[in-house]
């Protein structure tokens, strides 16, 4: 009756608005530290030197290398082209002064304004985790005073977005876990899609991608002994895992799908990537090899690519091996063959099949297959490329490569090469420029053909060694075709004329699928991990970055001693440390405890304790620990995402010193106390900040007596101008 | 009564008969090892693979030369000692693989390693029966070992291996004796559980002695024993205090002894190696004092510096040379064209160098230098002074140039550099040897460093001096060495010479240097971690007549393999099964096999151990580190065949359970014999054509294209 009623009641419009005042509140404070006087300095600071470039060659559309996966440089290209960025500036050195056709606050809003959420989503993430209002409030406020990364969101930088991302994924993850159904499947789809985004702006968002895997599988573990319906369970299991895997996976993939359908235009950056890669970017290799010929046939002219690793192509010169090396070893005396990695006239090399004399091209062009036995004349000596028995230069377990020279010391001439064409299609195929990857197989020896990546010393120009070497197998031993054409022959003008009608090279063959090209990309990421300088004057060390030991200078204003540096906020950052051992401590005591079946806590404590510790503790180490293992100059702001997580657990740890504490009658009074010295400490945070403050703003001269007194440890590096 | 009396005689009868079953299959693996392992151990008659190392070592020990390694030495120590005991004279030179004896008594040693090597197979027997109690598992977990070829090649050489191995299946076994020692209640001061607990200690320290990745071992037993004291823990009827008091045992006997122990070798290996040798440049000048022959070596100096002396300047970088300049030029293009510096390992006249005062030529009297002062230092041999512009260093970039300029001490400015103490106060006294010197440029704000970069040819490939404008670089710390002086009194160098502490704590410095700049080099093949478990290549021990080529027996390692796989579904499988029996309310049943897999369980976190950390070095890797992993891998295997096997038995009838696993474990006897039958060539030595030629005796045999025999 009274649903009846309710029903026909006439309807009308309500307007139910929740405001979470603490919430808005919060992020108002952090949007005014955040983009408080946003464009100043307008100076190229650190590494917006890089992802400045970046943005520059995205409006220009020129292709570009970079280690890092592509969606975080996308974002500042967005703000960047809304702002009408026409991507004329050239990012040449840090601390260059910005020119007015940048808009540097647009640029520098898309990290700013994920600064401040990450202060909002550090609330929400805590409530989720069903902790005390003011446990949220205080991890707020403890990112909100946080130096670090008030400057990391300053400027153009990626680590905001990043962790901004990731915390909001393992938000929607545990809103996931703690929902059924449809509810749960929309929480963990937007949860999935945040992670792709968070590793797609940098790999160390794959911990946090981890991580979330980790929850998702602890839920589903858990759920195994509440849960009777077996077919249930696997239908559960089996989406969850189906969500996380492909949604990630998709939003990666498409995000390199963008990045290079942005990216058409060949630029300087593309010299890593293959010559199939670089002809199907306009105007790069395209431009010269369009309309070479595409079989190479007897009396081809080539440039031979080592396709794999370094960028160098097959060269030989007027100089021979020094009869003695400096260990004692005698070589051929022959002339010198190398990798050289500049283009050059002598990197021309002439196919040649070894019956035929004449080294015109015929017609039809007598294409070379896979399988064929040719010789390869160096086109500016005109010596036939050999290898004989006779330890090589550097790398004495393999064979010499030279140009043979008759000394007619009863050493014959052993130039025969089979062409084995790697990625054939038939065994017919034929030899086609770019396009085939081959392997040049010495037929005397059964060797093959090698760049062995050391270098000649000075009688070799510092070149680098060609070997043949036995082991085939090596990816060193790929070589592809690189320009080409064919000889023309004594009655130039005729050849010529046949040459244009010769078959050219259609503009197909140079496509590449988005696949192939998404492939090697991906491979060059992997294989050319960044050469950042070693013993750079900020590096530092994962052990070092606990107790703060070096900061990083990002810039220093050229006409005072203003200066921004990347620096903690001592107080929280020692406090975190602690918390981290304290959790430990606890950890231990608390297992010991239950072994020995002494309860000391009520079992819903204990279990806020565990649970909370798979999301902080765990996501703590998780983006901490690798950093141990990886073999590279690395930064302060490497720890960042790890720190974030030891924020949090140093928010949790008071809020459970306070649960405990007030468990008890006996310590009322000692709880009081407790608040006062967390009220005295968060003081004593919010005036470090305040202090260390214009190190992020960079826009108060300091003077020499005003940098020593922030000098709180003398391992920090500040700088100071000379006096004149 | 009669009864009962019967029923203990058939108990006791079929004890026997067990026991008796168990020695026959004890000896007859103890005989196969030793048979297979000392079938033609003596030859090749020449030197092997890395013997050229080891064997070049021993001859240092017993010439008692001083020498560098990365590893530490307990393995060559013993190496030696065999040698010695065995007639070695230490003569012979190791020069390369390939080399002939000759004559050289190199026997003993080689059978010293085989010994050790071979030990580890009924070593690993008694593990897996220690653990298991279950003979076929025992039988079958051996018999894999035994019939891997690679880890047969391994063990017969002068290697480091077969004695790491050695230790490190001590340590196993006595670590899963004292595991059982502790189940059965055993009190933690009874002497059995002591001395196995020292058993156990000692083979920790001999394995962390030989090689590092012994640490792979001590985390494992460490492990061991936590879960060893969490299961005394849980044990309600006993107080808190047992385990205590098991805890402060085990902490005496395997940390606090093992690390006595540790120290006690490298106190025998400075002790024997007293006279300098080859790598005494590698150490600090406190350092080489102690070694006879060596020119520091009770020598004399002045205690300080004073205006005037003459003096050399150690570079404090591990192997770093001397301050050096010579009669030459840097060449056009490579910054000014001044008088090049340079750092020199070897002791030489142009290495001298004087102090004088920013200002002025000479000094009245004796002044002694302290730190703060401001000093110009001139080239004694030249009469430049070392100077710093704003050039850029010939190698390294981001460094300034450093020259000699002037003539007979006049120069300019810019060769006025601040010296100070590392650490230290102004004002402090600049001591010979003990004081470590920065030389801070004073106009250009940067400091005196060698970037260890060989110079090109012009500069005769001496080491790139160079100033850097970080003052925080660790290579920028220079010693005074020799000091001379004549109105100081001079002290005997032998108050610097360094303790035996600071020695075992500079070796150490200089190990795990030497042990990090073990990198590939750009475009060098090296072996990686994934290749190892399938046996993708192996190495070549000897070459041309009679070749061995280390690789596993594939059969082993590709059961291995499929094992470890196996293990790991069979684990979660069952962890899900236990967990849903609760969502029914029934509790945990404690199978038979629980036994087995838990043991599977501890082999499987073995083989983790000593497998995954590899994965995450940045140094050169070899396929022989695998050969550690493998040990666990095999035990596995053997366990978990016997765990299947009795889980399949239990679903079949009796008769045919019985036929079928007696069936099963004889083909899979008969298959690993008759695999180890096919591949002992690798180990015996082959000659003839290659594999890949249809003649060869190993015809056939070449599985995977990347195998090189």
């Amino acid at each position: 009756m009274l649903m009846n009623e309710m029903n026909h009641s006439p309807s009308r419009i309500y307007l139910q608005l929740e405001i979470d005042v603490i919430a808005i509140g919060l992020l108002i404070l952090a949007l005014c530290t955040r983009l408080y006087k946003l464009d100043e300095p307008r100076h190229i600071v650190f590494d917006e030197l890089h992802y400045g470039r970046y943005v520059s060659l995205y409006t220009k559309g020129v292709f570009f290398f970079d280690a890092h996966p592509p969606l975080g440089k996308q974002l500042l290209y967005l703000a960047g082209s809304i702002a009408g960025y026409d991507g004329n500036f050239t990012f040449d050195r840090i601390g260059t002064p910005y020119t007015d056709n940048v808009p540097v606050k647009a640029l520098r809003l898309v990290p700013a304004v994920s600064g401040s959420f990450l202060v909002l989503i550090t609330y929400f993430l805590m409530l989720e985790l069903s902790l005390h209002q003011w446990t949220a409030i205080l991890a707020a406020l403890l990112v909100l005073l946080e130096n670090c990364f008030l400057a990391q969101s300053r400027f153009m930088l990626l680590e905001s977005i990043q962790i901004l991302f990731g915390l909001c994924g393992v938000y929607c993850i545990i809103k996931s876990t703690k929902r059924i159904g449809l509810t749960a499947l929309v929480w963990l789809c937007a949860a999935a899609v945040l992670l792709g985004c968070c590793f797609s702006v940098k790999y160390s968002g794959l911990y946090t991608y981890y991580l979330s895997l980790f929850l998702v599988g602890r839920h589903i573990w858990l759920q195994l002994n509440q849960i009777k319906s077996g077919t249930r369970l696997l239908f559960s299991a089996l989406w969850r895992f189906a969500v996380l895997l492909i949604i990630p996976l998709a939003v990666y993939v498409s995000v390199f799908y963008m990045h290079l359908s942005m990216l058409p235009k060949a630029g300087p950056h593309d010299s890593v990537m293959t010559s199939a890669f670089q002809a199907s970017l306009q105007g790069g290799l395209a431009s010269i090899t369009h309309g070479q010929p595409l079989h190479v046939a007897h009396g081809s002219q080539i440039t031979l690519r080592h396709t794999h690793g370094r960028t160098c192509w097959l060269h030989s010169h007027a100089h021979v091996y020094p009869v003695r090396y400096a260990d004692g070893r005698g070589s051929s005396h022959q002339q010198q063959v190398t990798c050289y990695s500049f283009k050059d006239v002598n990197n021309w090399w002439i196919v040649k099949r070894p019956d035929q004399a004449s080294l015109a091209v015929s017609r039809p062009p007598d294409a070379i297959r896979h399988g064929d036995i040719v010789q390869l004349l160096h086109g500016i000596t005109s010596r036939a490329l050999n290898s004989h028995d006779v330890a090589a230069a550097v790398s004495p377990q393999s064979q010499e490569v030279s140009c043979y020279i008759d000394y007619n010391v009863s050493m014959p001439a052993q130039n025969l090469w089979r062409v084995d064409i790697v990625n054939r299609d038939s065994e017919e195929s034929t030899w086609d420029s770019i396009r085939s990857l081959v392997r040049l197989v010495h037929v005397d020896t059964g060797s093959g053909l090698r760049y062995s990546g050391r270098q000649l010393p000075a009688w070799g120009f510092h070149q680098h060694e060609i070997v043949a070497d036995k082991v085939l197998s090596h990816q060193d031993t790929i070589w592809n075709v690189e320009e080409h054409r064919y000889t023309k022959a004594d009655d130039r003008k005729e050849r010529e004329r046949e040459l244009v009608t010769a078959e050219m090279i259609p503009t197909a063959v140079t496509q590449l699928t988005f696949w192939e090209k998404f492939t090697e990309l991906q491979y060059k990421m992997i294989a050319h991990a960044p050469d950042a300088p070693h013993g750079h004057m900020f590096a530092s060390e994962p052990a070092e970055w606990p107790l703060l030991v070096r900061s990083i200078a990002y810039w220093l204003s050229p006409d005072s001693n203003a200066q921004i540096h990347l620096i903690g906020n001592i107080v929280t950052w020692y406090t975190g440390t602690i918390s981290v051992i304290v959790y430990s401590a606890l950890l231990a005591i608390y297992s010991v405890r239950k072994r020995r079946a002494c309860e000391d806590l009520p079992p819903f404590v204990l279990n806020k304790f565990y649970e909370t510790g798979y999301t902080l503790f765990l996501g703590y180490w998780l983006h901490y620990l690798p950093y141990f293992f990886i073999d590279r100059t690395l930064f302060l702001h490497h720890y960042l995402p790890a720190y974030i997580f030891k924020i949090l657990l140093l928010a949790y740890i008071v809020d459970h010193i306070y649960l405990v504490l007030q468990l008890h009658e006996k310590t009322r009074h000692v709880t009081n106390l407790f608040i006062l010295c967390v009220t005295i400490w968060l003081s004593y945070i919010v005036l470090t900040f305040k202090k260390f403050s214009v190190l992020n703003y960079g826009n108060v001269d300091l003077k020499e007596n005003d940098l020593m007194s922030l000098r709180w440890k003398d391992t920090w590096d500040f700088i100071l101008h000379k006096k004149i | 009564m009669t009864h009962k009396l019967q029923g203990n005689v058939h108990e006791s009868n079929l004890f026997q008969s067990k026991t008796t079953i168990w020695w026959i299959t004890f000896s007859l693996l103890y005989g196969a090892t030793f048979l297979t392992r000392y079938y033609k151990v003596l030859e090749p008659d020449h030197v092997c693979w890395d013997e050229t190392h080891f064997g070049k070592m021993a001859s240092w020990y017993i010439n008692r030369t001083f020498f560098f390694d990365v590893h530490p030495p307990l393995g060559k120590m013993l190496i030696a000692l065999s040698g010695k005991l065995s007639g070695y004279d230490g003569t012979f030179p190791f020069e390369k693989p390939g080399d002939k004896y000759d004559g050289a008594r190199y026997q003993g040693m080689r059978l010293f390693c085989t010994t050790l090597g071979a030990l580890v197979i009924p070593l690993t027997f008694l593990s897996i029966w220690e653990m298991t109690k279950s003979l076929e598992a025992t039988f079958i977990g051996t018999l894999l070992l035994l019939c891997d070829v690679g880890f047969m090649t391994l063990n017969r050489y002068i290697l480091l291996d077969p004695i790491l191995l050695f230790f490190m299946s001590c340590s196993i076994y006595g670590c899963f004796k004292v595991s059982t020692l502790t189940n059965d209640g055993l009190l933690p001061f009874s002497p059995r559980m002591l001395s196995w607990q020292i058993f156990l200690g000692t083979s920790l320290a001999c394995t962390m002695s030989v090689k590092f990745v012994g640490l792979f071992v001590v985390l494992f037993v460490g492990l061991r024993t936590v879960a060893d004291l969490w299961n005394i823990l849980g044990d309600l009827s006993k107080p808190v205090k047992f385990t205590i008091t098991h805890l402060i045992v085990r902490t005496l006997t395997l940390i606090v002894w093992p690390f006595v122990l540790y120290v006690f070798f490298f106190w025998i290996h400075l002790t024997v190696l007293s006279k300098s040798g080859n790598g005494d440049g590698f150490y600090s000048s406190g350092f080489q004092a102690r070694l006879e022959g060596n020119s520091l070596h009770n020598a004399s100096a002045p205690r300080v510096l004073a205006y005037g002396a003459l003096v050399t300047l150690k570079n404090h970088r591990t192997g770093g040379g001397y301050l050096h300049s010579h009669h030459h030029l840097y060449p056009a293009g490579v910054g000014a064209r001044q008088q090049q510096i340079t750092t020199y390992t070897h002791k030489d006249e142009n290495n001298r160098w004087q102090i004088k005062p920013y200002n002025r030529e000479r000094v009245e009297g004796t002044v002694v230098v302290r730190s703060g002062d401001l000093v110009r230092v001139t080239h004694a041999p030249t009469g430049r002074n070392l100077h710093s512009h704003r050039e850029r260093a010939p190698l390294t970039a981001k460094h300034l140039q450093v020259t000699g300029y002037g003539e007979d001490g006049v120069g300019d400015a810019n060769d006025v550099w601040k010296i100070v103490i590392s650490g230290g106060k102004d004002g402090e006294e600049i001591q010979t040897v003990r004081s470590k010197l920065m030389l801070v440029h004073y106009l250009q704000a940067c400091v005196l460093t060698t970037t260890g970069k060989q110079l090109p040819k012009w500069g005769y490939e001496q080491q790139e001096v160079s100033c850097n404008p970080n003052l925080r670089d660790k290579n920028a710390l220079w010693n005074i060495e020799d000091n001379v002086f004549d109105d100081l009194p001079k002290v005997s160098f032998e108050s610097y010479a360094s303790g035996f502490l600071e020695r075992f704590y500079e070796s150490h410095a200089v190990m795990f240097q030497g042990n990090s700049g073990l990198k590939p080099k750009e475009g060098e093949v090296t072996s990686q971690p994934w290749q190892w478990p399938i046996n993708y290549r192996g190495q070549f021990f000897s070459g041309s007549t009679h070749r061995i080529y280390l690789l596993g027996n594939p059969v082993v390692w590709w059961t291995n393999l499929a094992f470890l796989i196996i293990f790991f579904l069979v684990y979660i499988i069952n962890s899900i099964k236990e967990k849903r029996a609760e969502a029914f309310g029934v509790s945990r049943q404690v199978g038979e096999g629980s036994l087995l897999l838990n043991a599977a369980g501890w082999t499987f976190i073995g083989w983790a151990l000593h497998y995954i950390p590899f994965w995450a070095m940045g140094r050169v890797l070899y396929f022989h580190h695998y050969f550690p992993a493998l040990v666990f891998s095999s035990m596995l295997t053997g366990i978990l065949t016997e765990y299947l096997l009795s889980s399949v038995r239990s679903y079949l009838s009796p008769e045919l359970g019985k036929t079928a696993y007696h069936c099963i474990i004889g083909v899979v006897i008969s298959t690993t014999v008759y695999s180890f039958y096919l591949f002992s060539p690798l180990a015996y030595g082959m000659s003839g054509p290659l594999a890949s030629e249809p003649n060869s005796t190993m015809a056939g045999l070449k599985w995977l294209e990347s195998w090189e025999f």
